[in-house]
């Protein structure tokens, strides 16, 4: 049964999740810094990377220095949030289906795709929410315009429909866990997904990759999650068409991903029975 | 019935061991490349999957090429060739879950059934490896010689066929490297619990230090100099060069060989040392 419950109720339990995740963590530090100390590596090879790329040209795609740093800031800070709220829960789904213990959590309360989505927050990723903002302040001082308050509003909502085509995306995918029992490939998918996510769509401009280019724009509009809200800072455009696809894209995703896991969810046949 | 070392009858019975020796590791290998082989599907799709962020790196290096012939000696199509072939040089070189299986099996006990049967638990991971090798390398060839057929004008043949020889050597030490390394690593389970982690950070640094990313030569000089010093460029950045042409003349290449089966025996001795001195540390109990 799920109960109605106000949105206090919820931010509530968010911040009961984030706190018994802490103390989760903290009981075993070694492993915690472990963890940071794994994602700034993760950094440093991005930051060596770009610095190699830009050590013999001025400008990839149309994407000089500056405004190629604020995107890997973007989607430094987008993958940040959604490893932080999100990928742990989806990576544990499968074994909640596969051991039977989704059941316990059927029976809560509370709907179903809100406890399953965030009942645990990855603490070790939230530093690279302050690192990939910071890098994004970096290159915005680096750019020399200043960006308007409209712009910076814009920017937001179109990261935070970002944020929601990657969740929704991971959400179908654990879905698939409920019919396949078994879904442990799940990270690699989700890897493949924000492989196309990592570099400017700008890239795909080439003739034979086209067929990649509208798959991943209208189909599976993975190119788009970092690369148009980076565009309306780093590039400075305003294209109306790519921003009502990106929200619309985005409404899409979420409404229909949470059919498909609503679908996947009446048809669990518990494994403890 | 006792005999003497170099009598006829020490020569036959040492012979027939080394045979019983060799018999039982290739059954290992023979019943490790059945098994591997039963999941060929599953191995394609992953290879296939592998596939796509290879596509995304050869369009950003167009991007990157597009008004700019060279880069630090680079043309866009050594850049792409040697691409595809780090691929081939992680073929051998990977061992995914070889260290972590060795701190699993000494933490949960496991490795008490190398003690008690007359089996050496680096022969017998050496044996299941190659198998596993074989059988991943003969799934892969289709889709790579795909592949490699669509960028045959990425590549430069040697001018010596013999550049072939050194290459296969570079890639069959690259495995030995490969295994020696993940083995040694996989020792520390010997002193400490839990290595997932830091196993973890060992990989992605090696991702990176190996040259699997991308050609060391287009780093910094002095970051690229570090890096072609430490053993890890064999395992992926080496034998790509070496048949590129971009590892020096035939001088050069042999004593990077050399150096190369330097590593692989330093490692090999690490693991087996680790190894012996781990045994003296863990207790099995239980039945």
């Amino acid at each position: 049964m799920v109960l109605k419950r106000s949105f206090a109720s919820y931010l509530r339990l968010v911040a009961v999740f984030a706190r018994f995740s802490l103390t989760r963590e903290m009981a075993f530090r070694g492993n915690f810094v472990m963890k940071v100390l794994l994602e700034l590596v993760w950094l440093g090879i991005l930051l060596v990377f770009y610095r190699t790329l830009f050590r013999g040209v001025d400008s990839i795609a149309g994407w000089d220095s500056a405004s190629f740093l604020f995107f890997l800031g973007c989607y430094y800070t987008l993958e940040g949030v959604v490893e932080t709220l999100f990928l742990e829960n989806f990576v544990e789904f499968s074994d909640l289906v596969r051991t039977g213990n989704l059941d316990l959590h059927l029976l809560k309360p509370i709907d179903e795709q809100f406890l399953l989505s965030i009942r645990l927050i990855d603490w070790s990723t939230v530093p690279k929410l302050f690192i990939g903002s910071g890098m994004m302040g970096v290159a915005v001082f680096q750019m020399g315009h200043p960006v308007s308050g409209w712009t910076l509003a814009l920017f937001l909502g179109l990261f935070v429909a970002g944020v929601s085509m990657a969740y929704s995306f991971l959400l179908i995918l654990s879905s698939t866990a409920i019919w396949m029992v078994r879904n442990q490939s799940l990270m690699e998918l989700w890897w493949l997904f924000s492989t196309l996510m990592r570099y400017p769509r700008d890239i795909y401009d080439v003739a034979w990759a086209w067929p990649v280019r509208l798959v991943f724009t209208f189909v599976l509009p993975a190119l788009l999650v970092v690369s148009v809200p980076a565009e309306v800072v780093g590039k400075a455009v305003l294209d109306p068409w790519w921003i009502c696809w990106m929200l619309v894209s985005a409404i899409i995703s979420l409404s229909g991903s949470r059919r498909i896991f609503m679908g996947s969810i009446a048809s669990y046949r518990s494994a403890s029975s | 019935m006792s005999a003497k070392i170099g009598s006829p009858a020490m020569d036959s019975s040492l012979s027939i061991g080394l045979v019983k020796s060799l018999t039982k590791y290739f059954n290992i290998f023979k019943v490790s490349l059945v098994e591997r082989l039963a999941y060929r599907a599953d191995f394609l799709l992953g290879t296939f999957l592998r596939l796509l962020p290879l596509v995304t790196t050869l369009l950003l290096w167009k991007a990157v090429y597009a008004n700019k012939d060279e880069i630090s000696g680079y043309t866009y199509r050594q850049v792409v060739a040697y691409l595809l072939l780090v691929h081939v040089s992680r073929m051998f070189s990977s061992m995914p879950g070889l260290a972590s299986g060795i701190a699993r099996d000494v933490r949960d006990g496991n490795l008490k059934r190398y003690l008690v049967q007359p089996l050496d638990l680096i022969s017998y991971l050496l044996a299941y490896r190659m198998a596993h090798k074989v059988a991943y390398i003969i799934t892969s060839i289709p889709l790579y010689s795909v592949i490699f057929f669509l960028f045959r004008d990425f590549f430069d043949a040697p001018a010596d066929p013999w550049w072939f020889c050194l290459y296969a050597t570079a890639l069959l030490m690259s495995f030995i490297l490969g295994f020696a390394f993940e083995a040694s690593l996989g020792m520390l389970g010997f002193w400490f619990l839990e290595i997932s982690s830091f196993l973890y950070l060992v990989n992605t640094v090696n991702f990176f230090v190996s040259g699997h990313f991308l050609p060391l030569d287009l780093l910094d000089p002095w970051v690229a100099g570090i890096l072609k010093v430490l053993p890890m460029q064999f395992m992926a950045y080496f034998p790509a060069a070496l048949i590129m042409g971009k590892a020096g003349d035939w001088n050069d290449v042999v004593r990077g060989l050399g150096i190369e089966a330097a590593w692989c025996l330093g490692f090999f001795a690490m693991a087996r040392g680790a190894y012996a001195l781990g045994l003296r540390r863990y207790g099995g109990y239980g039945g």
